[in-house]
């Protein structure tokens, strides 16, 4: 309940804004300042699917209950929790 | 010559071992279809390939990727043949970066080369293959395109040796040029990169010495190595990329199309309830309703059948009388005669009377994991099993197993989170498998006549309610532990191929036969020596001797105080030991009850026999929910035993799944008893 009131409160975040992956909306994009994931097994898979600094990332689907999010990068596709995607700084591009 | 086959998840690896090979694997369109190594011959040769689960790096997250890392590693092939789904390019070539470090020559299988066109991609193989020093060849796996120059790259043995490329920046390079000088071990380059990840299983061999350069490595980069290396291969990557291909802006395919109302807001959910709705409205209501009678009708014999609750004139000797009469004819002797009608063919014939709803279900089945609804099915209830300490990627054990527990349980490798595993690994069984079908059909067509496709309906719901609450159990007190993460992908929607799905279906429906055949056949012997034999062997000739007096009875009533409660107060020796036999196969419930009625000899069906004519609809469906939800038959008791790892966790299983059926199914029983 607490992380869908934090949802509806959260702001837009506007072009050139500063925040985390899963403060995104479907269909905009941001570059991937810095990621810092606590458990390292996922952090490796995380950067072996790619997500390094300066990767481009846009949000493609959600799904129907808010979570998990289908993200696109490096012309592919995959599907994360939003807890995950917090651990990811971004800067927003559109 | 031992080769592998290497390649990210659903990049058609198993399609292409199939048209090397000419096998039949299955193949499915979600990632995570093959869960071990599958080996085979190239038609034509003596080369040996390997097909492997599939891996996004050779650092594995999840059990059966560490199947495919161990082989390319330890097993020393002298070839892999890295395919590569051609319109992820990126993602691919990460991976082949690191296959190149390893001390092995490799092919790049360059797969749905037919596709690119239509997705805007255009591919400089030859500058790709310069780029990157090793040999490609542009296939279609799906279309058996390329797939012969590919035969004839490897057999000749003119493909490019592993030109060892530097990728790295140069004093990464050096650095890594120290490391493997020193390195005792084989694929020395992979080794030393791996080092300088500070990867755990190659701690022992970082010296001081080494340590302190990677710190300087760190501070110039400005990020820790690991995160370096992995940015350093996609840097070169991309650059192969931007070199050799042109890859234009895509629209809105199909699949966004699709998933737009697959995956709405408002419609995902309705949608599910509807197809999953439709399954089993097809498989129990509509086509059981069709066959049921008339299939028994052939064996039995009859004047009129039952079609969707109507009675039809369909007058039939049926199979039963005819060998009854055929062998009376030939002098056979009483009881010879019953172990054919009641016994072998009484058996046969119960079980094999479902086959057609069957032959949907696993259609149904087919159909869902080869168009890529599955994958969104475990994508959207994600957010909803995680709350119950599940992840959405249960989904597909839990749907795999609706047609067979042991698939089911094996399908669990891909969900990466051990205790997460193990949950789904003890809760697979609870989803009613196509051998319950027959029990559910049976009893439900009898005794809820027209709203039998309603009552399977809510017993698949009972079962989704009882897996949810399971899991928070198993969650609390079993398999402790932190919340995973979930990272999948969506494969794009797919026409099915009509002959793999056509194969698959056909593969099931045989393995059903036989079993039928074999295993039922025998128990039902079995069972019909138990219950015309006394315990002094005396047949039971109904005169003399009555089926009371059995072996089987007497087996029966030691137990019958088991199911004492949820038969409404019944003490039913035949219902326990049919319940007992589930064991060995859940659709021989049925065959045993179809052989204990026989041989009453009056030419009843089940429920009117004086076995069973106790029935009512609240014990028939108590005893329906023991079945369902009881321990599994032993083929499924055996995979949870593999894939648990220990028997004690496979006994804890059991005993948790009987502990649940028998407390389900008691209330069920009780209040139809005493409340109503």
């Amino acid at each position: 309940m607490r992380e869908r009131r934090r949802h509806q409160h959260r702001m837009r975040l506007k072009v050139g804004d500063e925040g985390h992956l899963s403060d995104l909306e479907s269909g905009q994009k941001a570059v991937v300042l810095n990621f810092h994931n606590d458990n390292p097994a996922l952090r490796r898979r995380l950067l072996d699917m790619g997500i390094t600094k300066g990767v481009v990332i846009e949000i493609k689907k959600i799904a129907p209950f808010g979570d998990p999010v289908d993200i696109g990068l490096r012309g592919y596709e995959l599907c994360v929790r939003r807890a995950d995607m917090a651990s990811i700084d971004i800067k927003v591009l559109e | 010559m031992k080769i592998a086959l290497v390649g990210n998840q659903n990049s058609g690896k198993t399609t292409l071992f199939n048209q090397l090979t000419g096998t039949k694997q299955k193949v499915g369109n979600w990632p995570g279809v093959t869960i071990e190594r599958k080996e085979g011959l190239i038609i034509g040769t003596k080369l040996e390939i390997v097909d492997l689960p599939g891996v996004y790096s050779l650092s594995p997250y999840s059990t059966e990727e560490e199947v495919s890392r161990h082989f390319v590693m330890e097993e020393n092939p002298d070839l892999i043949i890295n395919i590569i789904d051609a319109t992820s390019i990126e993602r691919s070539l990460y991976l082949t970066t690191q296959l190149l470090e390893l001390d092995c020559d490799v092919i790049v299988a360059l797969n749905m080369s037919d596709i690119l066109e239509k997705n805007g991609i255009s591919i400089d193989t030859r500058k790709l293959s310069d780029k990157l020093g090793v040999s490609i060849v542009s296939i279609s796996a799906k279309k058996n395109l390329g797939v012969d120059q590919l035969i004839k790259l490897i057999e000749t043995g003119k493909y490019r040796k592993n030109p060892r490329q530097r990728i790295y920046e140069q004093d990464i390079e050096r650095l890594i040029a120290g490391i493997e000088a020193e390195l005792p071990t084989k694929h020395k380059r992979f080794a030393a990169v791996k080092i300088i990840e500070k990867d755990r299983e190659y701690k022992a061999l970082i010296t001081e010495e080494i340590n302190q350069k990677i710190i300087t490595l760190e501070a110039s980069y400005a990020m820790d190595s690991e995160q370096l290396i992995a940015d350093q291969r996609y840097q070169y990557v991309v650059r192969l990329k931007d070199e050799s291909a042109k890859i234009a802006k895509r629209g809105e395919t199909i699949t966004d199309k699709l998933d737009k109302v697959f995956l709405n807001k408002y419609l995902a959910l309705p949608i599910f309830a509807l197809i999953m709705g439709v399954i089993y409205f097809l498989a129990v209501g509509l086509v059981g309703g069709l066959t049921i009678d008339f299939i028994g009708a052939l064996f039995d014999g009859s004047a009129t059948i039952d079609v969707l609750g109507r009675e039809v004139p369909f007058s039939i000797a049926g199979l039963g009388p005819l060998i009854r009469a055929g062998l009376g004819w030939l002098g056979a002797s009483q009881w010879a005669i019953s172990l054919v009608v009641d016994g072998i063919l009484g058996g046969f014939g119960a079980v094999s009377s479902f086959l057609p709803q069957l032959i949907i279900l696993f259609l149904c089945l087919a159909l869902l994991e080869t168009t890529g609804y599955m994958s969104r099915i475990a994508f959207f209830l994600d957010r909803l099993f995680k709350k119950f300490g599940l992840s959405g990627k249960s989904l597909i054990p839990f749907i795999v197993g609706s047609g067979c527990s042991v698939p089911g349980i094996m399908a669990s490798r891909t969900i990466e989170n051990e205790e997460e595993r193990h949950t789904t690994i003890m809760l697979t069984p609870f989803v009613p498998c196509s051998a319950k079908l027959p029990i559910i059909a049976l009893f439900a067509s009898y005794f809820f006549a027209s709203y039998a496709w309603l009552i399977t309906l809510s017993l698949y719901f009972l079962a989704i309610i009882v897996i949810l609450v399971s899991a928070i159990i198993l969650r609390k007190f079993m398999y402790k532990g932190t919340v995973s993460s979930y990272l999948s992908e969506l494969p794009n929607y797919h026409t099915p191929n009509a002959v793999y799905v056509f194969r698959d279906v056909f593969d099931k429906i045989l393995s059903f036969i036989k079993k039928a055949g074999t295993v039922i056949v025998l128990c039902s012997i079995v069972v019909w020596f138990l219950a015309s034999f006394t315990w002094n062997f005396q047949y039971v000739d109904g005169v003399l001797y009555h089926i009371e007096n059995s072996i089987l009875a007497g087996i029966g009533n030691a137990l019958a105080w088991i199911f004492y409660p949820m038969l409404e107060g019944t003490w039913s020796w035949a219902a326990t030991v049919s319940a007992i036999q589930g064991l060995i196969a859940k659709e021989q419930v049925v065959g045993s009850l179809e052989v204990i009625a026989g041989l009453e000899g009056n030419g009843a069906s089940v429920f009117e026999s004086e076995s069973f004519n106790f029935f009512t609809g609240w014990s028939s469906y108590a005893f329906m929910v023991f079945n369902l939800f009881s321990a599994p038959c032993i083929a499924a008791i055996a995979a949870m035993r593999k894939e648990l790892g220990s028997t004690k966790s496979m006994v804890k299983a059991i005993l948790f799944q009987t502990g649940i059926a028998w407390v389900l199914a008691t209330l069920i029983g009780v209040i139809g008893w005493v409340i109503l």
